[in-house]
């Protein structure tokens, strides 16, 4: 089977698309804005978003999508990913997948119906992810997801999360019904792409940085110590969006591989975490103020390891 | 981003995977000498015959003419069909042939593509020297032109397979005057020319696969300079753009192979594969799913640009560092019984991955590489 990586003219500008919006509407610099972070610029622009076409991008067209596919789904989440989007975002995107009910399809695609993200604690509880407003909840862990109402969990507690960014609540949350479909693949690879972006976005920073910071009378990406660890960063980020992409192309013409799946996870969560914690490095004691917002990429990927996902599952699924 | 699907593509797959099948060696390859040497170039010979060898290079000189994909279906059955490694005929398939293609004259490619892809002549390298190696550009073996000849006086070393090649892609300062880099000419030199003393060394293997050549006044005319006399950087950073392509797919398939021995032997052990050496396995695993992936990556951009860029260091670097974890990993897992040699001989393949992350350019002055002509940091030294 041969795959061909490079983006067509088609892919590009779907992306192309997404970035100029992100750039423009959601920089990283509004999480610093209270109103802004925990989905609140999100919210603010989530017909806009549905207008852009995200939540409906990897639905067929008989089933009122618009008929890409993951590859295109993947490309989205990367860009998404980089602006450290709301979790509340990619379940939208991932929603329809799971809704066989034609209006309830219709009305995540349209956006006119919320969805968010129930992420899995335990037995008897999960945390909801940005969920003001959500009628509709993708529950979800490393076993499985499910779509179900809102109103079928119960009520929320507030709780802080470790990302300042997002709100986290902790409802009752079903204890059966989970069940690992092509669609919770489907989740689980869009996961590893947001985790991706998270990464480029980390190493981006980095570089830029390096660049422009001047110690010993030069820049200090001149310096081996600060251009290895950039490169290296680089590497680990190739590493995972190589095997997200290649398996969002192979995924998409039928050929589900479970084990493939699980290995772009595992990549995607080490590029994240690693690429996020040596970014805070490069930028020594700026990276440690909450006034830089190195930090936000780090909280961010400890976020997305978790999302449905946990370590043993997925050394389980890789090695069969 | 898109499935390659077609049924002249299946059709082409179909008829390499039935002719390997048929032909690849059933008798196993001799680990050095001239023995290793022969079988490397029949082998050669015998693609040659069946009309498979140089899949993407031009059909006047022998090759298919085919596409890259075509190359890479080819490579992709090739390593499934358990093919031998191009050993001895390394140098010439993956480094001088390509180079020649880009940038030699006609006459050159006339008289040496098609003896390469007969099997009839095998290269080796002359780059390295003892004072120049992750420096490369500061290289003294000087060569002075003495009418229409080149003389040239010097030493090389770290080259592979020397006593049993036939041409050596030799670079050499013709003008020491100018810049580093501007003063260096790429010649191909006669292996069998008088005042060549090779002297063989022995790796930490325990093989003796490379060596240091010594040059005495060796005379090589000035018609097997290879692109203009002093323009031989270029030439040469081509003939490496070409190495950190797609040099080391055969490896990357031994790579996936050995990781996969390591799950069964796992398994196999008593009690079982415990949650410890599972999530070490798993790293691998999916490391070798990436590596794999990368190659692809950047097989797609070999698709859509003539000469490779610097992202080629990703998929090297990667390979070099990925090679010694797997490789080191069977002593964590099956102690002392991997330290004995013979069998699969752990210890073979151990040490002799350590050159993946040196020969060609090392993990640091690949990073270097990453970090300058990838990232865009600023140069350090090695551009002063």
């Amino acid at each position: 089977m041969i795959v061909d990586l490079t983006l067509s003219e088609d892919q590009r500008m779907i992306e192309q698309g997404v970035v100029d919006f992100l750039r423009d509407r959601l920089p990283v610099e509004r999480l610093r804005d209270p109103a802004l972070a925990c989905g609140g610029a999100e919210r603010a622009l989530w017909g806009e978003l549905a207008g852009l076409g995200l939540f409906g991008l990897g639905i067929s067209e008989e089933r009122g999508g618009l008929g890409l596919g993951l590859a295109e789904e993947a490309l989205v989440a990367r860009a998404l990913g980089r602006h450290l989007v709301s979790p509340a975002v990619l379940a939208q995107v991932a929603a329809p997948h799971f809704a066989e009910d034609v209006r309830l399809r219709a009305g995540l695609i349209d956006g006119s119906i919320r969805a968010a993200f129930a992420n899995r604690i335990d037995d008897v509880s999960a945390h909801l992810l940005d969920a003001a407003g959500a009628e509709q909840v993708l529950v979800i862990d490393a076993e499985g997801a499910a779509l179900v109402a809102r109103d079928t969990l119960g009520p929320a507690e507030p709780v802080e999360g470790l990302d300042e960014a997002v709100a986290f609540a902790r409802v009752r949350a079903l204890s059966t019904g989970l069940s690992r479909s092509s669609a919770a693949d489907r989740v689980s690879l869009m996961v590893s792409m947001w985790l991706t972006g998270v990464a480029l976005a980390a190493t981006d920073m980095a570089v830029d940085y390096a660049k422009m910071r001047e110690q010993f009378g030069q820049a200090i990406g001149a310096f081996q110590a600060i251009k290895h660890q950039c490169a290296d960063m680089a590497t680990k980020a190739a590493a995972a969006e190589a095997q997200v992409l290649h398996t969002a192309v192979i995924f998409e013409n039928g050929q589900n591989d479970t084990a493939e799946v699980a290995a772009a996870r595992i990549l995607a969560t080490d590029a994240a975490l690693a690429n996020a914690r040596a970014n805070i490095q490069i930028h020594g004691g700026m990276g440690f103020t909450a006034e830089c917002d190195a930090h936000l990429f780090l909280k961010r990927a400890h976020l997305l390891a978790v999302l449905g996902s946990n370590k043993a599952a997925e050394r389980r699924r890789l090695l069969g | 981003m898109h499935l390659i699907a077609s049924p002249q593509l299946d059709q082409f797959r179909a008829q390499c995977r039935d002719w390997l099948a048929d032909n690849v060696p059933r008798a196993p390859r001799p680990p050095e000498g001239t023995a290793m040497r022969d079988f490397d170039l029949a082998w050669q010979r015998s693609q040659y015959d069946g009309g498979w060898a140089g899949i993407s290079w031009p059909k006047e000189y022998g090759g298919r003419g085919a596409s890259v994909l075509e190359q890479l279906i080819w490579y992709e059955e090739y390593a499934r069909a358990g093919g031998p490694p191009s050993g001895a005929m390394f140098v010439a398939l993956s480094h001088a042939g390509p180079t020649l293609i880009v940038s030699g004259t006609e006459a050159q490619k006339a008289r040496h593509l098609p003896a390469i892809l007969k099997g009839e002549e095998n290269w080796c390298q002359g780059f390295s020297e003892p004072g120049a190696g992750s420096d490369l550009a500061s290289l003294k073996c000087r060569a002075e032109v003495d009418g229409d000849h080149l003389v040239v006086n010097g030493t090389k070393i770290w080259t592979t397979y020397a006593e049993h090649a036939v041409w050596q892609e030799l670079l050499v300062r013709t003008d020491p005057d100018l810049p580093r880099h501007k003063g260096i000419s790429w010649a191909i030199c006669d292996m069998r020319s008088p005042g060549i003393e090779i002297r063989p060394i022995k790796a930490m293997s325990g093989l003796t696969h490379f060596a240091q050549i010594f040059y005495d006044d060796v005379r090589i005319p000035l018609s097997n300079v290879v692109g203009e006399i002093n323009g031989g950087w270029r030439v040469a950073m081509t003939t490496l753009g070409f190495e950190r392509g797609t040099g080391t797919i055969a490896h990357q398939i031994d790579l996936a192979n050995a990781v996969e021995g390591l799950i069964a032997a796992a398994r196999a052990m008593p009690g079982g594969m415990d949650e410890a050496v599972a999530a070490d396995l798993a790293k691998l695993k999916s490391e070798v799913l990436a590596l794999r992936s990368l190659t692809v990556a950047q097989v797609s951009r070999g698709m859509h640009e003539e000469v490779p860029g610097a992202e080629g260091n990703i998929v090297a670097l990667y390979f070099g560092e990925l090679s010694r974890r797997v490789h080191g990993y069977a002593f964590e897992l099956l102690g002392p019984a991997a330290l004995e040699r013979g069998g699969h001989d752990w210890s073979l393949h151990y040490l002799e991955c350590f050159k993946w992350a040196i020969g060609g350019g090392t993990s640091e002055v690949r990073r270097n590489a990453i970090g300058e002509r990838v990232l865009g940091l600023p140069k350090g030294p090695s551009a002063r």
